[in-house]
């Protein structure tokens, strides 16, 4: 049941994985729980660090949006993306266009 | 008279019984409505089981409807066979076991996800044309039934799409999807009827044996092709998919994403059954990989992007329905090589089938999650959303489950799924391999910023009436959390049993010919 | 070639309904496009299931002649026709649908959900 997955090229065993993963998880939470004695919390200690400012009460304020993400790799790839999102307009009759193109484009070429 | 062998005509009278029931059930109050919903699914999904273990251990199961016999295909001496048949095979029985569990657990969800809303007596009736139509498609054996099926489960999916009429967004995803999918099948209709004009047979087993791969024929498998294509997804015909898993309710894209499996079970019926060893050569094949790896890419590049939640979930659907086209490509490509089928071209197919299973649980479960986010926040919009972890734990936990599961991160079963995918597709040519792990990164990227903006991060002041969501909602999660881990730990079995008969059935054309043609006893 | 000219019809239909969807901008006018590829698509079926100098396809009515034109396409026909009858339904409320919530028919003003 708990068996070894033979590929052609390789093997998976999910027991090993699991195996590995406990040993490498207690060994990490360990490294973890290795702290320092002056530490104590519900202290100041404890809190956000904001750049010295007084953190606000709702996380609304220090959340960062998900439309922040990836702007980074948006905007490298900005003439890729440009030319992807001018293929998705939202028409109907684009969605048409491009099936019935696609199915003409093999007529054709299964034709040759 | 054994019940056995009726399974195929049962799995198709339970949902028709169940719609037709809806209406009149729904004037005796909620209870009893969410008792047929659930009831119905459950029996739906216990006869599915059932006729995978009969196909198992039995072979192809032939039925013909409203003939004497059960398996009576060829009466009296005739040469062709008449009457719509059913043939089940593995690999219908296995895609038959995926689909049944996709609509228990939507149809577990939908019970208390859409208790705000009124006409649920329609819903309910047009779920349950929707699993009809999606488990018709899977075990047909005639061809213009199979366009049938079609028919019903776009239909059902119109009016399921733009359910929430009032919303402007959900009207218009429902057309477009309407515009592109009747063009698509009257173009199908044209493929199936010069078919039938040409071997004056409907049934897909009798073309088959008869198949001479002329003009007419290569006509004919580019709109086929082209149509189911479209209908799982792929590439340049994707446009209408995110628009449609987006606005439609969560219970009802966890079933789409199911009938999109059925449009790729008929490509890969219609390839492999159909026209088998006739191919023609591997520009097919090719066609299929190429629009396979655009798919991934060009999926997982718009859908890193996006801000709302659901709409990211339904590009994602794009790329990996190309994960599925790949492996199966593969398998296609390498059809009547013997040596190539067995180094690389049976691990291909294996690879796609299980991602076929793998990617029914998590994108399913992916969905839940997020109509449950929909349910307890009123939000789908990722930047307003932050800190649900602390309000609803097993939301959480099943959305990390179905996100690693996605991004093909060890021990789970996507992982599997696409190391067999990676390793075989790689012996082909290893940009193959490059374009399908890059798109994993890329998912895991996306679905890194979906688990962090939506589930961690400090807690809104708008968020704190949040509430986990009811236990109905959670046990349709957790049926598919079960069918993911299950599958994680339990891979050499699934693969053997599930997986590997269907791959044997699908590759063996003859003997679905022979099941019906020799006259099915 | 004078007994192929249903089929040219059908050629010709298809494609005045498939430049249609492209052309049209108001939406009323692409769900008619539509119907007019069903149309072409149901003509093809009836038109192969025709033999030249065949009569009715029903035993007792038939009287002395022996060569019948096809029964099957003309089952296939009707189905096909009811099932474009269903979705043209459904399409055409969508759309009555889409006029009451966006205020317009015009295709390239349909437009919210992109990118």
């Amino acid at each position: 049941m708990f068996g070894t997955v033979y590929t052609g090229f390789g093997y998976w065993d999910v027991t090993a994985w699991i195996v590995f993963f406990a040993i490498a998880s207690g060994l990490t939470l360990w490294l973890r729980a290795q702290g320092r004695d002056d530490y104590k919390e519900g202290t100041d200690q404890d809190e956000i660090y904001w750049s010295g400012n007084p953190v606000p009460d709702d996380g609304a304020e220090i959340s960062v949006p998900a439309s922040s993400a990836y702007w980074g790799f948006r905007k490298a790839m900005e003439p890729f993306y440009k030319v992807l999102t001018g293929m998705h307009t939202g028409i109907g009759t684009d969605i048409v266009g491009f099936y019935v193109l696609t199915v003409a484009f093999m007529a054709v070429f299964i034709l040759l | 008279m054994n019940w056995n062998d009726h399974l195929p005509a049962l799995l198709l009278a339970v949902p028709l019984f169940g719609a037709f029931m809806a209406p009149i059930v729904c004037l005796f109050g909620k209870t009893l409505r969410n008792v047929l919903l659930i009831g119905i699914s459950f029996v739906t999904m216990l006869v599915a089981l059932l006729l995978w273990r009969n196909v198992l251990v039995g072979g192809i199961a032939v039925y013909v409807m409203g003939g004497e016999s059960f398996n009576l295909t060829l009466p009296s001496g005739m040469a062709l066979p008449i009457r719509i048949i059913m043939e089940v095979d593995a690999f219908s029985a296995f895609m038959v076991v995926c689909g049944s569990i996709a609509s228990f657990a939507g149809a577990l969800f939908s019970t208390n996800y859409m208790e705000k809303f009124s006409g649920i007596g329609r819903f309910v009736s047009l779920y349950f044309l929707l699993t009809l139509g999606m488990l018709g498609m899977m075990i047909t054996g005639d061809f213009f039934n199979f366009f049938i099926f079609i028919e019903i489960a776009s239909i059902a999916s119109f009016g399921l799409v733009a359910f929430w009429r009032d919303k402007p967004e959900a009207v218009e995803a429902g057309l477009k999807y309407a515009l592109v999918s009747q063009v698509g099948s009257m173009i199908f209709l044209i493929a199936a009827g010069s078919l039938y004009g040409k071997y004056n047979a409907l049934n897909m087993a009798a073309i088959g044996s008869m198949l001479q791969f002329g003009v007419m024929e290569k006509l004919a498998l580019v709109f086929i092709v082209g149509t189911l294509a479209m209908k799982c997804g792929s590439f340049p015909m994707h446009m209408w998919l995110p628009d449609a898993y987006a606005e439609a309710p969560s219970g009802v894209s966890c079933l789409l994403v199911a009938v999109s499996q059925a449009s790729l079970y008929g490509l890969m019926r219609v390839c492999f059954s159909l026209y088998g060893i006739n191919l023609g050569g591997s520009f097919i094949p090719w066609m299929i990989i190429s629009m396979g790896l655009a798919s991934m890419f060009f999926g997982v590049t718009m859908a890193v992007v996006q801000h709302e939640i659901k709409r990211l979930i339904g590009y994602h659907s794009v790329s990996q329905v190309g994960y599925m086209l790949l492996g199966l490509g593969v398998g296609l490509l390498v059809l009547t090589d013997a040596r190539g089928m067995a180094e690389y071209g049976f691990t291909a197919m294996k690879g796609g089938i299980f991602h076929i299973f793998n990617y029914t649980m998590y994108k399913g479960l992916l969905f839940l999650a997020a109509g449950a986010i929909y349910y307890a926040t009123g939000k789908r919009d990722l930047n307003e959303m932050g800190g649900l972890a602390r309000r609803m734990p097993f939301t959480t936990a099943m959305f990390v489950i179905a996100a690693a599961a996605i991004s093909g991160l060890p021990p789970f079963n996507g992982f599997v799924s696409k190391l067999l995918i990676y390793e075989s597709v790689f012996a082909v040519h290893p940009a193959l391999t490059v374009v399908a792990l890059l798109t994993s990164v890329l998912t895991l990227a996306s679905f890194v910023k979906v688990f962090q903006t939506a589930f961690l991060g400090p807690e809104k002041s708008v968020f704190t009436g949040v509430r986990e969501v009811p236990s109905g909602m959670l046990f349709g999660m957790g049926v598919l959390t079960l069918a993911v881990l299950g599958a994680t730990l339990f891979p050499s079995w699934t693969l053997s049993n599930l997986v590997e008969p269907a791959a044997k059935a699908l590759v063996d054309q003859a003997g679905y010919i022979g099941a019906v043609m020799g006259g099915g006893l | 070639m004078i007994g192929n000219a249903p089929f040219f019809v059908v050629g010709l239909l298809f494609l005045a309904g498939l430049v249609a969807i492209f052309m049209e901008k108001n939406l009323i006018k692409i769900a008619v496009a539509i119907s007019i590829i069903s149309s072409a698509v149901n003509l093809f079926l009836v038109a192969l299931g025709y033999r030249a100098g065949g009569t009715i396809p029903v035993h007792y009515l038939a009287g002395e002649e022996t060569l019948m034109v096809l029964p099957t396409p003309q089952a296939m026909t009707l189905t096909a026709i009811v099932i474009a009858l269903a979705t043209t339904a459904l399409l055409l409320s969508l759309i009555m649908l889409v006029y009451r919530l966006y205020g317009t028919l015009d295709v390239d003003e349909i437009r919210r959900l992109r990118g």
